[in-house]
């Protein structure tokens, strides 16, 4: 065989092994696809006048986009939300709630998970956080350890799963479905996840009550009212705000990039709530919500031009032709992808992960049919997003190399052990296995809501 | 050597200025999607123009109709978007937000670091945004040259304005590259008496699991703080004071 036809091949290797180098992804990406033009121009299977493409296709997919405006502005509110105080507010009132309840302190950081779900998604930043508020409460009240790191890591990634997720605005922009109904198809599957955890903690620590003490019965406000206004301070207004955003987009009126600038005024009106609000902390959010877009989108141009040179090159084809000589089927080849996306969530956020990987099994997702067991063709897709996004969460979470761990392991007191985190994580690998195998097995879980709200168009 | 550094350093604060002010766009982008979204579901805008020509300002109403439409606020839109991400890949850069693959190169030493950061920065980098820039050039001569403007009928117009964003965006990643290119040469091949001022300016040379410690711990004990201000009583403060009191323990061990 031709040398220059596995170009897109060696391209690809080449990215495998130097992501590694630990040079920021964005440039490796970009770079890889200047230096393998280069090489198609010498071989004369690329021509330098396509680099202008690669501009017109970097306008195109980041910047001319109403879409991915709505990255940015639930970007800005998840940097506010987390300023305001909401989260520490939520967490405290959960706790004083569910004081009396086995394994209460462990429901509560799952709680908040979900209902914090709603901001930043990156998983690095939201574990570290969320390791950082709960661990050392847990730990001060004689929890298990492989319980309370198993629990914060796997609440901490519900963030990418549970809309508003900025990975699935990515997700449906780059698979050109759309934005609300994805996030519709994702509400299922999240809330299922989340209420295995929640009857695992609630099972367990009932069963075996010394890993999960409960916190003191004096704990929160003495009087009914003083708990009643407590329970509306913190909990009502960060409820109501998601439940503003994500409602205005399934009702159809407002569109994902609408509802997230509300969501971001709604996170600032919060913040002034809560006296949190001053110029410092509004320049703090602004510059640090900025450093943050400057990342995702660095990535994205990247990838972008990565992709066009690595198709001009001959890629798609290749793959293709190599997809079909392994003569899977649909399912086989499901769980060829799943397996693939599985093994590099290992190594690499979600960013990179959709970024990279999902423009590649788009022309091979177009191509499946699952018979009677989805039906609707454009039902297909929004389907298999839900697959890879609960798969991806749960790659995250797998030893030895989870990226969560890795990031847990960074800030928790030194004391804890990383066995002890691969010992506490695997229960809650094994509900997300059964969360990921109940969506594959009853697709209706992700399908019924954006039917029932949407109708059946579930394309843009 | 002195000049170098400060060149460095110079074109940091350069891309550093330029972001944190352009992260400021945020806030009219959340403005212009209010107004668009609150004007368009309430007709405010038809309703005002109406108005105005009920009461002979016709000057009023036409300067409405033409100027303030959903689809120049939606243009307006991605426009700010457009600036604010491209003004900010530099001054990310710089500040070293950019994603990496930390697994490797958490073992590797300072000076295997700043290799792999100076060899790709010419390697990669460089050809990249270079290129990006050549042609971006280009791509907004382009515009200006036709006169580009939206696609849609009442957009905006001179649309080469937002396409310079794409040269202005490469040439300050260009300046951030140049500042990190030099940072990691001085630290490599620069007096040895250098090195640890070199090193506090680089934040790609520092140990990323200790200041990403430092940081959320540091966040997490003003979280805490603010919170005692507002008079609630915090379990998680007990937290932050405990990881406080783990890192001045620390502090203490290593002095």
């Amino acid at each position: 065989m031709d040398y220059v036809e596995l170009l897109p091949v060696f391209m690809f290797l080449s990215l495998a092994i130097l992501l590694f180098s630990g040079y920021p992804v964005a440039w490796v990406l970009g770079g890889l696809a200047v230096v393998y033009g280069g090489i198609g121009i010498y071989y004369d299977v690329f021509k330098f006048t396509e680099f202008y493409n690669v501009n017109l296709r970097i306008w195109g997919t980041a910047a001319e986009n109403p879409i991915l405006v709505a990255v940015p502005m639930f970007i800005f509110m998840g940097t506010m939300l987390e300023r305001s105080g909401v989260a520490n507010d939520l967490l405290h009132c959960l706790q004083v709630l569910l004081r009396r309840t086995p394994g209460g302190l462990a429901m509560s950081v799952t709680i908040m998970g979900t209902i914090m779900a709603a901001t930043t998604g990156i998983i690095g930043a939201s574990v570290v956080m969320m390791t950082l508020l709960a661990l050392p409460v847990m730990l001060d009240r004689g929890y298990d350890i492989p319980l309370a790191t198993g629990t914060i890591a796997a609440s901490g990634t519900l963030g990418i799963l549970i809309p508003p997720s900025i990975m699935l605005v990515i997700m449906a922009d780059l698979l050109a479905i759309s934005v609300g109904s994805l996030f519709l198809a994702a509400v299922l599957p999240g809330v299922v996840l989340s209420g295995l955890y929640l009857v695992y903690i609630y099972i367990r620590s009932k069963i075996q009550p010394a890993l999960a003490p409960p916190l003191p019965a004096e704990l929160g406000p003495g009087t009914r009212a003083a708990l009643t206004a407590m329970i509306f301070k913190s909990f009502v207004p960060p409820i109501m705000l998601i439940v503003l955003v994500l409602g205005s987009i399934f009702a159809g009126l407002a569109t994902p990039t609408e509802a997230a600038g509300v969501g971001a005024l709604g996170a600032i009106l919060l913040a002034i709530m809560n006296r949190k609000l001053t110029y410092g902390v509004l320049k703090d959010v602004s510059t640090r919500s900025a450093l943050t877009i400057g990342m995702i989108f660095g990535i994205l141009i990247g990838a972008t031009a990565f992709s066009y040179v690595y198709r001009s090159l001959g890629g798609d084809d290749l793959v293709e032709h190599y997809v079909q000589g392994l003569g899977l089927g649909s399912w086989g080849l499901l769980v060829l992808m799943m397996v693939i996306v599985f093994l590099l969530g290992f190594f690499f956020d979600w960013i990179e992960i959709t970024l990279i990987v999902l423009p590649l099994f788009l022309p091979i997702m177009k191509t499946m049919d699952f018979g009677a067991h989805i039906p609707g063709v454009d039902n297909i897709i929004p389907w298999i997003a839900i697959l890879l996004a609960v798969n991806l969460q749960t790659s995250f979470l797998t030893p030895p190399f989870g990226f969560a761990l890795f990031y847990m392991k960074g800030v928790a007191p030194e004391h804890v052990r990383i066995q002890q985190i691969y010992r506490g994580i695997i229960p809650f690998v094994s509900l997300q296995l059964i969360g990921l195998l109940a969506v594959i097995s009853f697709p209706t879980l992700a399908l019924w809501l954006p039917e029932l709200l949407l109708g059946i168009d579930t394309s843009r | 050597m002195n000049r170098l550094l400060a060149t460095s350093r110079a074109c940091d604060a350069f891309v550093s200025a330029i972001g944190r002010w352009a992260a400021w766009l945020l806030l009219p982008l959340v403005a212009v999607i209010i107004v668009d979204v609150i004007t368009r579901k309430f007709k405010l805008l038809t309703m005002a123009v109406e108005s105005f020509r009920a009461s002979g300002n016709e000057a009023i109403a036409g300067f409405i109709e033409s100027y303030l439409t959903s689809t120049k606020f939606q243009d307006l839109e991605w426009h700010l978007h457009a600036a604010l991400f491209l003004l900010c890949l530099g001054f990310a850069y710089a500040r070293n937000s950019h994603v990496r693959i930390e697994m490797a190169r958490d073992r590797f030493s300072l000076e295997t670091k700043a290799w792999i950061e100076f060899v790709f920065c010419l390697v990669f980098l460089l050809p990249y945004s270079a290129l990006v820039l050549y042609n971006g050039i280009d791509f907004a001569y382009r515009a200006f040259a036709i006169n580009e403007v939206s696609a849609a009928l009442t957009g905006l117009s001179h649309r080469w304005i937002i396409k310079s964003f794409v040269p202005i965006g490469m040439a300050l990643l260009l300046i951030g590259m140049v500042s990190v290119l030099l940072r990691n040469a001085l630290f490599l091949f620069g007096p040895p008496e250098f090195r640890d001022e070199v090193r506090s300016r680089a934040p790609e040379l520092r140990d990323a699991a200790a200041e990403l410690r430092a940081a959320a711990e540091k966040e997490a004990a003003e979280i805490a703080a603010e919170s005692d201000d507002m008079g609630i009583e915090m379990l998680a403060a007990d937290g932050a004071d405990s990881a406080g009191a783990r890192r001045d323990r620390r502090d203490e061990e290593t002095t």
